[in-house]
């Protein structure tokens, strides 16, 4: 019986060692955010759009989900916004791949309009393909 | 009791190491099944499965660019498998291929370097790399471990993309090839499991403000044309590099030869997403399931690229 209860203390305290057990991490849910809600210069603000874009932004550079258009990542349209409203400037300049100016501009409403819509979509969107991924794997969710 | 249950515990802990260690791999085996019966279902007759596969494709292109009755093996060959006018001009670049200078300065830098040769003295080992260090507890990638031979020696790191890493790694992988070596991937563990299936779903999950997967493109996208270009698919994509691409060499030769991070890199920042770092975790363990996609195939690098 001494020998039946080791094995079953042995078996238990191995189990756990070797990790079967399962774990999961909780991550802030971000799959309910609205792009267009949250987004809108005309009806929050250009200033609170821009500070949207500020904290989604740093959470998605966080995950490594940050996006990138072009040469330009979401943190330099954020950058090139607030240099522009801080200076009152009316255009942003866009930047090429190694961040030099390049000859074309958008407003800096659209700018912000972007770089918030960009923040945003990069979270839900993270969210979103934790339970869409695999219906794109033969064998798994993917049939022809 | 305290001593059987030790006795106890470790024979358990043994017996289950030993009973799993073969078992490790068993998804990523039936995932690089799965892949290769679709890639080789798909490109059994392009013009004739049209509507399942290539429903954008004109009946120009299936009947007169698109290969039938493709081999799984071949497609180590990447696009060139199946695209008959990709190999028509592939052909002609291999007559004398770019980079054969360049593996010659791979050569002459390896043979300069005595920690490269203490580190790296097999130089036929481009099919056994990304491997899980089971000490580390992470994956290794060649360039990260060519890196850290010479931070360990006292030397600087290297570009990880381009220069002379991408040409000591074409010796290398052009080594692999003449002595006929495959890609030999490994699965040995849970960690080691673990990290495949995150590289796994950092391949399948759409990303960037495209929205894009690397699988859009290279599974369910395999073989559609894309501008002027044929996609390339995922069975075979790591066997071959370092590889020179036309696009990265038109300047400067030298710079033509580039790392599959250095591609990687490129084709997430085609997704519209700023890519992981070359030597950061997601990278190594995204090369570690690409390149069991294509374990058992033949070592084939390096090789050139539009």
């Amino acid at each position: 019986m001494k020998n039946l209860y080791s094995i079953l203390a042995a078996t238990g305290l191995a189990l756990v060692i070797s990790g079967c057990g399962s774990s999961s991490v909780s991550t802030p849910s971000n799959d309910t955010l609205d792009e267009k809600k949250l987004c809108n210069v005309e009806s929050n603000g250009i200033e609170t759009v821009l500070a949207t874009a500020v904290q989604y932004n740093k959470i998605a550079k966080e995950h490594g989900v940050e996006f990138k258009r072009l040469g330009m990542t979401n943190t330099q349209y954020i950058a090139g916004s607030q240099e522009a409203l801080k200076i009152g400037a009316k255009k942003v300049v866009l930047l090429n791949k190694k961040g030099k100016p390049t000859k074309n501009s958008v407003t800096v409403s659209y700018a912000v309009e972007r770089a918030c819509k960009f923040a945003v979509s990069a979270l839900t969107q993270e969210a979103e393909g934790k339970n869409t991924w695999r219906a794109a794997v033969p064998g798994d969710g993917f049939t022809y | 009791m305290l001593l059987n249950i030790v006795k106890s515990t470790a024979l358990v802990a043994f017996t289950s190491c030993v009973l799993h260690a073969g078992e490790f791999n068993v998804q990523a085996e039936k995932d690089r099944i799965a892949l290769g019966d679709y890639m080789v279902a798909k490109f059994k007759d392009a013009e004739k499965n049209k509507d399942k596969f290539f429903p954008y494709s004109t009946d120009d292109e299936l009947k007169n660019n698109i290969k039938k009755d493709i081999p799984l093996e071949d497609f180590s060959m990447g696009n060139y498998a199946f695209s008959i006018q990709g190999q028509f001009s592939y052909n002609e670049i291999k007559d004398m291929p770019p980079y054969e200078e360049l593996i010659e300065q791979g050569e002459e830098i390896y043979n300069d370097n005595k920690a490269l040769q203490k580190c790296f003295p097999d130089v036929t080992i481009a099919g056994e790399y990304p491997y899980f260090d089971e000490t580390k507890k992470e994956v290794v990638s060649l360039t990260g471990a060519i890196n850290e031979c010479l931070v360990d020696a006292g030397q600087k790191k290297w570009n990880e993309k381009k220069g002379k890493m991408a040409f000591v790694q074409s010796y290398f992988a052009y080594s692999t090839t003449e002595a006929e070596k495959k890609v030999d991937m490994k699965i040995t563990s849970a960690d080691a499991a673990a990290a495949y299936e995150r590289g796994k779903e950092f391949y399948y999950t759409q990303r960037g403000y495209l929205k894009l997967s690397c699988a859009t493109c290279h599974v369910q996208g395999a073989g559609k044309r894309v501008r002027n270009e044929s996609l390339s698919q995922l069975v075979g994509q790591t066997t071959h590099f370092p590889v020179y691409r036309l696009k990265w060499g038109k300047d400067k030769v030298e710079n033509g030869l580039g790392t599959l991070e250095r591609r990687m890199a490129g084709c997430v920042k085609d997704q519209g997403q700023v890519p992981p770092k070359t030597d950061s975790k997601e990278m190594k363990e995204l090369l570690y399931f690409m390149a069991y996609m294509s374990n058992g195939m033949n070592v084939d690098g390096p090789d050139v690229r539009k």
